[in-house]
């Protein structure tokens, strides 16, 4: 035996001392398992809990505080299948998200690289589009609805001034989806055209370079090395934008509660309805568990096209 | 030593966890503290606060904390708490008086017991009967009216000279005509709100003897009476322009203070936001219909949670809430009428024109939908998509037969 062996208790020391914790029931315990834990404690009970127990509610006939809850099984959803307002609210939500991701994108792109230059005009431009982001959603909403008015609203008054008509936007059928969705991609195209502009920064000068000398002209710079380059940005932006404006609420409920005649309804204000206003708990619970389904697949089917394409 | 900063980490993390976690308060020996839930936001939120302030300056020994929310906050968190055991003593669960089903199904209401004659009981017999009818259930009292209003008809007194209109309509007919008349150059005649208010559309139905569902809740808004009633109406919208289409309360109230609309049906709580605007208005009875006067009266209901730890307290402020001095002093500083009966001959109320002109209203007047089964999204789902509906110009018999079966299906009217 040299200095150098081991004993198989110094070994048995070794092992148990491997890593930075301490074993517990055959369970490796760490130190930063227990710095974590009220951050996992937390999204247990406020997250993890809510959503599995609105899982449980939507089961059933739930009312808040009754003794005995009426099962249903998948009634609920049945239900949702054969009411037209749900199929409304689908269709409004998905117009929704549609439009205003798309139009966030292209006029967010645009304006991003309009503006990508670090000149103070171009600074200060940015900081004003981007001044409606930080601004709370139900204040935009409020004001845009006074200036919208077609009687009283600012719109209106410069409408009228020039001799045309005031158009009622806010109370057409027509007109409010596209003047909502307007104002949500008003607010929020800061936000994108701060995210591109992030990527466009990161677009490394020695491609644009390599394409000059190729000859490759602005439109193919734009085609074949920016946007295939900051084409993680873009599916993180769509995939963010995605998910908000399937949640769309505050902004339709502050500028048109949903109406007229439903043209509004986002899935989101007719779970409202449903939960809040009619009680119908486990209805609503159903609803949210058919939109949180959607968001899954859609952002699923997104991060599986983002994932596709960086191995292509 | 391995250990150490293992146990070290749990026990500060154990610590951080217990420092959330406080002994029990121990028990006061001062006054009995309430707290109320109110959604008293608007112009009349100082009248409830005079109200309050009054009753702790005169209780030493009960004190009540009114906390004002938005109605939609109140909606979403009170169900749960007082289902749970958990919320304020007394609150306002919402300005639609046939809420209180709903609360009466999860358990959630104390029955108000403390009623009688004496000066500190409720008395039952003197408020407003059809508030109280609607806080009843099965012979049990679950709340006073916390505030009762009618509508009655603004109108503008410069738009109406200047159309050489001498007086307000007394007729459902000049109603018609005047609206007709005062409508020109971008201005209405009527500022007629359909959603996000007080409903005004069942007056106009009301009065040419129409409804929208009879006593057992089934649908009349079909019928050959109301189909009548409401193309009229609508017509007036749609082809005279009589009105907007589309306007929230707030939207309609607008348009009555800037000047662009001459009538208006409204409650009390209007009165103060127009003489700011600086609006020469008067306020007149609603037209007399085929039936004579009706009106729509609104009631918000005060109810008592089930687990309050004072119900004897709680009763004694709706007591003194609803007493005679208490609602002189409400109905002088906001505008609406007294909840009691028994206020008609009181000379300060009688001398103000706005109280007794919404008072005067009140032995005709009607709640919306009352006792319907699912009022609420009776409303919110049929009645005020069917009058976007009629007046935007789709035809009012198809409407209407398409509103009565989805009226049907929700109240459960079997025929």
């Amino acid at each position: 035996m040299t200095s150098t062996e081991v004993t198989p208790a110094a070994r048995a020391s070794r092992s148990r001392g491997r890593g930075d914790g301490f074993r517990l029931l055959g369970i490796r315990l760490q130190p930063a398992w227990f710095f974590i834990a009220p951050s996992v404690l937390i999204i247990l009970v406020f997250i993890v809990y809510p959503i599995t127990q609105s899982l449980w509610y939507s089961l059933f006939n739930w009312q808040i505080g009754a003794t005995n809850q009426e099962w249903v099984g998948v009634g609920n959803y049945v239900k949702l299948f054969h009411d037209e307002l749900f199929w409304n609210a689908l269709r409004v939500t998905a117009t929704f998200a549609v439009v205003s991701v798309a139009s966030q994108l292209v006029v967010g792109y645009l304006l991003a690289t309009a503006l990508a230059e670090d000149t103070w005009i171009n600074r200060v431009t940015r900081s004003i589009f981007f001044f409606p982001t930080i601004v709370a959603l139900t204040t935009i909403g409020l004001v845009w609805r006074f200036l919208l008015d077609p009687d009283i609203g600012l719109v209106g008054g410069i409408l009228h001034t020039i001799g045309a008509e005031p158009i009622d936007f806010l109370q057409n059928t027509s007109l409010a989806l596209p003047s909502v969705i307007f104002v949500s991609v008003w607010k929020n195209l800061g936000f994108t055209m701060v995210l591109l502009l992030a990527g466009l920064k990161a677009v490394p000068a020695y491609l644009y370079e390599a394409a000059r000398i190729d000859g490759a002209n602005a439109r193919q710079l734009t085609w074949h090395v920016t946007i295939p380059t900051i084409r993680p940005t873009i599916l993180f932006t769509t995939l963010i934008l995605t998910i908000n404006s399937l949640q769309v609420f505050d902004l339709v409920y502050v500028m048109t509660g949903g109406g007229p005649l439903f043209s509004t309804d986002t899935l989101v204000t007719q779970l409202f309805r449903e939960g809040f206003q009619n009680f119908h708990i486990g209805y609503a619970s159903a609803i949210a568990w058919v939109l949180f389904a959607l968001i899954m697949i859609i952002a699923a089917f997104q991060l599986r096209l983002f994932r596709y394409n960086d191995v292509d | 030593m391995r250990k150490i900063p293992v146990l070290v980490a749990g026990g500060l993390v154990a610590a951080i966890a217990l420092t959330g976690c406080s002994s029990a308060t121990p028990a006061s020996s001062g006054p009995v503290k309430l707290s109320m839930w109110t959604g008293f936001t608007g112009g009349d939120r100082p009248a409830y606060e005079a109200l309050i302030s009054d009753f702790n300056a005169s209780h030493k020994n009960i004190q009540v904390t009114m906390d004002v929310q938005p109605w939609d906050t109140i909606a979403q968190k009170l169900p749960a708490a007082w289902a749970t055991g958990q919320g304020p003593d007394l609150a306002t669960p919402n300005f639609d008086p046939n809420v209180i089903s709903k609360y009466l199904e999860t358990n959630s209401l104390l029955p108000l017991e403390a009623t009688g004659n004496g000066a500190t009981d409720i008395n039952l017999d003197k408020l407003a009967p059809s508030a109280i009818k609607a806080f009843t259930a099965k012979g049990k009292l679950y709340a006073v009216p916390a505030n009762i209003a009618t509508l009655q008809l603004y109108y503008n007194k410069k738009t109406f000279a200047a159309a050489s209109i001498t007086d307000a309509p007394k007729t459902v007919t000049e109603f018609q005509e005047d609206a007709k008349k005062l409508t020109s150059g971008g201005n209405y005649g009527l500022a007629l709100a359909d959603h996000e208010t007080i409903q005004m559309w069942p007056v106009l139905q009301w009065l040419d003897g129409a409804d929208i569902v009879d006593t057992k809740g089934c649908a009349v808004i079909d019928s050959a009476k109301s189909v009548s009633s409401l193309t009229t109406w609508a017509n007036l919208v749609t082809k005279d322009k009589v009105a907007p289409v589309g306007k929230t309360g707030a939207e309609a109230d607008s348009l009555f203070s800037a000047g662009k609309a001459a009538m208006e049906i409204n409650g009390p709580w209007a009165a103060a936001g127009f003489k700011s605007a600086g609006v020469d208005f008067g306020v007149a009875a609603i037209p007399a219909g085929v039936n004579g006067t009706v009106t729509l009266a609104s009631t918000v209901p005060l109810a008592i949670g089930k687990s309050t730890k004072h119900p004897k307290e709680a009763q004694e402020f709706l007591a003194w809430y609803t007493g005679k001095s208490a609602q002189t002093k409400f109905a002088l500083a906001s505008g609406f009428p007294p909840v009691r009966t028994d206020l008609g001959a009181d000379a300060q109320l009688s001398g103000n024109a706005i109280v007794s002109s919404f008072a005067a209203a009140l032995p005709t007047a009607r709640l919306y939908l009352p006792g319907v089964t699912g009022a609420t999204q009776v409303d919110s789902e049929v009645y005020v998509p069917f009058i976007g509906q009629i007046t935007r110009g789709e035809d009012v018999a198809k409407a209407a037969t398409e509103a009565a079966k989805k009226i049907d299906a929700i109240t459960g009217c079997r025929g």
